[in-house]
This record gives structure tokens, sequence and C-alpha cells, in this order.
């Protein structure tokens, strides 16, 4: 039960980044790499580095 | 006579060693075996958090850091996925892209020429290597009072990471890993 739980939070959390990205929400990445939502991070008090503005590139 | 950027710019250098060790402090940096001289930093990073991949990543200086140019994806700072292998990836998901798109040539032209969303190709000692494409160019800065970091590519490469195992997993389509507003 609480192994359910715990994948529907993440699986929740998933989409909520996926949107945040999707709109442009301003996002920020945690010293092991992880990325939280701005507002998220400060609320949980969370440092972190805020992602730049700007599309990525691509080759193909 | 200076011929590094690290040699000819040692406040960048500076600059770049406090923020890597503010924002990712368990990155190491060191210098390439190949007689180029270049600079790199080594490091794990968790960008799905909780039960999502473990990626170990090299960033690597080119030479003529801090610098972009059209054509050049990410900058002057390269992306290079150790574990997983960014080219093994991206040739699992090849015939996917293909069943897909229908032809080679269509994959190319919706952006999925390599197999997977925002990436590059270029010669890494002896093989030819897939990196992470951070920012367009034009985003890139290479100014002389403000410049793209190491730790700032690093962030926009977990965003990548991120969206990239949530395409693989089916979670956004191909246009939100494509087009989306990042």
């Amino acid at each position: 039960m609480q192994n359910t739980m715990n994948s529907d939070a993440i699986a929740a959390r998933r989409r909520a980044l996926a949107e945040a990205l999707r709109t442009g929400e301003p996002v920020v990445v945690t010293p092991t790499g992880q990325v939280e939502m701005k507002d998220e991070a400060i609320e949980n008090g969370l440092s972190g580095i805020q992602v730049p503005d700007g599309k990525l590139a691509g080759e193909a | 006579m200076a011929f590094y950027w690290y040699q000819s710019d040692p406040q960048l250098y500076q600059a770049e060693v406090a923020a890597m060790q503010r924002f990712f402090p368990s990155f190491q940096i060191n210098q390439l075996q190949d007689g180029s001289g270049r600079l790199y930093w080594r490091g794990k990073v968790q960008p799905t958090g909780a039960g999502g991949l473990v990626w170990d990543l090299m960033l690597i200086y080119k030479n003529d850091h801090p610098h972009a140019s059209e054509g050049e994806y990410g900058g002057s700072i390269q992306i290079l996925p150790i574990s997983p292998r960014l080219k093994d990836v991206a040739d699992k998901m090849m015939p996917l892209v293909l069943e897909t798109y229908g032809t080679y040539d269509n994959a190319v032209k919706h952006g999925f020429g390599l197999g997977l969303p925002h990436i590059y190709r270029n010669n890494f000692g002896r093989n030819e290597e897939y990196f992470i494409c951070t920012a367009d160019p034009r985003y890139f800065k290479a100014g002389q009072n403000r410049s793209t970091s190491a730790a700032s590519a690093l962030s926009w490469a977990c965003k990548w990471i991120m969206l990239c195992e949530m395409w693989l997993n089916g979670e956004i389509s191909d246009d939100v890993a494509l087009e989306g507003n990042y």
C-alpha cells in the first residue's frame, strides 16, 4: 500500500514537472541534479541553480 | 605564453570552479589525458529523483571557452554521458523512431534523426559519441562580463535528461520533447 502511494506521488510529481517544463515555469536543479519546480524548492528549503531561460539546441 | 583559456583568464577559471563547488559539489575537475589540454568535470546526477536513472556525466570544456557560434550545439562546454551511453540509448530507440516516422529522412525532418531529441554527434577519442545539446547558441553567453558556466550547462543538461527519460517512458509526446517551452 505504501509503495502504491509512493508510486502515485512520484508519478504525480513527474506530471507536474512535465507540465511546468511545457509551460515554461522556472525550474531549479539541486546539488544531486534533481530537477524541481522553483516554488516547490523554495517551500521545501532546497537550494539549487535556476536553469537559465532559452531553448535547447539540436542537430537533427 | 598562455595557450589555454584557464591560463589566459584565471579569474574565469576561478569563477567556473566556484560555481561548480557551490551548485554541484560532488563533481570533480580534471584534465583529459589526450594531449589536448582540455579540462573536464565528472560526476553523477539523478534528475528525476527517486526511482530515476543515475547519470554519470563528463562536462568537457573546449579550448576556446567561452565561445558559441552557429551550429555549435551547447557552446564551448560539451556534455557527454558516460553511463548510460547516449549512443546506445539512441541506437535502441532508432527502430521505434523509424516505425513512427516511416523513413529516416522523415525522422530527420521531425528532429529525431539520431534517435533522441536534442542530441548531436562528435568524435571523442577514437569513437563517435553522442552528446547532450544544451542551449541553442543564441542563449549561450560568451561575453566579456558574463559567460555560460559549466554549472549552468549542467543545469540545462539535467533538464534535458528529465525530458528524455519522460519521453522514453511515453510520458510526453515527441512534440513536447522537441518543441516545449524550454
